[in-house]
């Protein structure tokens, strides 16, 4: 987990510039070998206090991983599923046996999401709102893990008002609005888009991706 | 007030995406991602994403694109959920035709759907 892109932190008002191709490159030998054609997303473990935060998490992961080109299973169903099979506790399932769920459901990989942080802090004036995840893809013929990311998408409005009593207004506007309603969503899915779609880190192409097995140079 | 904070973080994604991310789609996913949030936000919201989800499908068929992934399975469950268990089985047969990698799954699903007894009679039959 350490070589790959563990601890990247983008402060948003960075983050165009963050757009650069990390410099680490992971080993796709495993994923490469495993082959997946489809990817099984269980709902995510969550190490932060917003309990909805898994599901909202869920919301935002099919589009990125289908666009990839793997087919994903039904989000909305499999959480239904589990929840009837009495698997609606995340850490039962993120210990649990991929080769069980891959029998289940007949999918080839399953995402793990760990949420990490998701929240955010106010001092004073000041508002950081954090989303940090933790991404495992596992081969359920193997059990073992095929690909891994970690994404620490941090947000801070506050950085880049230019100082002075309007610049001091904006950022009591802008944490007042933050800490009525804070939006982690634009958050998860930067998250997401940085850890499947950089290259040399991110997912190679699926079966439904024109690049497919075309796309060895940067995976 | 909700919407100029989505608006200022939007603009995050909004700044990166053009630095970094294929603004091509294989996919029409419609209002998919925002509308299961705003159902697992507020449950009562489930219309307006079954609602979403048939958008999908029709505007799909409409313009001979695929459907996207997952998506005919995920209106069949809203619809199993509703009772309306023989149109649940229709769309969990039209995820297996369009997507082979989902039989196993749908086939179970389909299975579910026939033991599912319906809410009450249904008048339209397909």
């Amino acid at each position: 987990m350490s070589r790959l892109v563990a601890g990247l932190v983008l402060v948003a008002v960075v983050s165009g510039s963050g757009c650069v191709t990390p410099p680490k490159h992971s080993d796709y030998t495993k994923f490469r070998s495993d082959n997946p054609h489809s990817i099984l997303v269980v709902p995510a473990t969550n190490k932060s206090v917003e309990v909805n935060a898994p599901d909202y998490l869920l919301a935002t992961i099919s589009i990125p991983l289908a666009e990839r080109g793997f087919y994903v299973f039904p989000v909305n169903l499999v959480r239904g599923v589990l929840a009837d099979d009495g698997l609606s506790d995340a850490n039962l399932v993120h210990a649990g046996d991929p080769h069980r769920l891959g029998e289940l459901f007949g999918a080839d990989a399953v995402m793990y999401i760990s949420i990490e942080r998701w929240d955010a802090k106010y001092i004073v004036l000041a508002t950081t709102v954090t989303v940090d995840l933790m991404y495992s893809l596992k081969s359920t013929r193997t059990g073992e893990e095929i690909w891994s990311n970690h994404q620490a998408i941090v947000y801070q409005p506050q950085g880049n008002s230019g100082g002075g009593l309007a610049g001091l207004l904006v950022d009591a506007v802008a944490a007042a609005i933050t800490k009525a309603a804070p939006n982690y969503v634009p958050l998860a899915k930067q998250a997401n888009a940085n850890a499947l779609l950089l290259k040399g880190t991110g997912l190679p192409s699926g079966p439904h991706d024109p690049l497919y097995e075309k796309d060895g140079a940067e995976f | 007030m909700k919407s100029l904070v989505s608006l200022a973080l939007a603009g995050i994604g909004l700044a990166c995406a053009t630095g970094c991310a294929t603004p091509n789609q294989k996919y029409n996913w419609g209002t998919y991602d925002s509308s299961l949030y705003a159902y697992y936000k507020v449950p009562a919201n489930e219309p307006e994403l079954a609602t979403a989800l048939a958008a999908i499908v029709n505007g799909s068929a409409a313009t001979h694109a695929s459907v996207p992934p997952g998506i005919y399975a995920e209106y069949g469950y809203l619809l199993l959920q509703q009772g309306k268990a023989e149109d649940a089985a229709k769309y969990f047969g039209l995820e297996a035709q369009h997507w082979p990698e989902s039989k196993v799954f749908m086939d179970r699903m389909i299975q579910l759907s026939a033991q599912t007894k319906p809410a009450a009679p249904t008048a339209e039959a397909k």
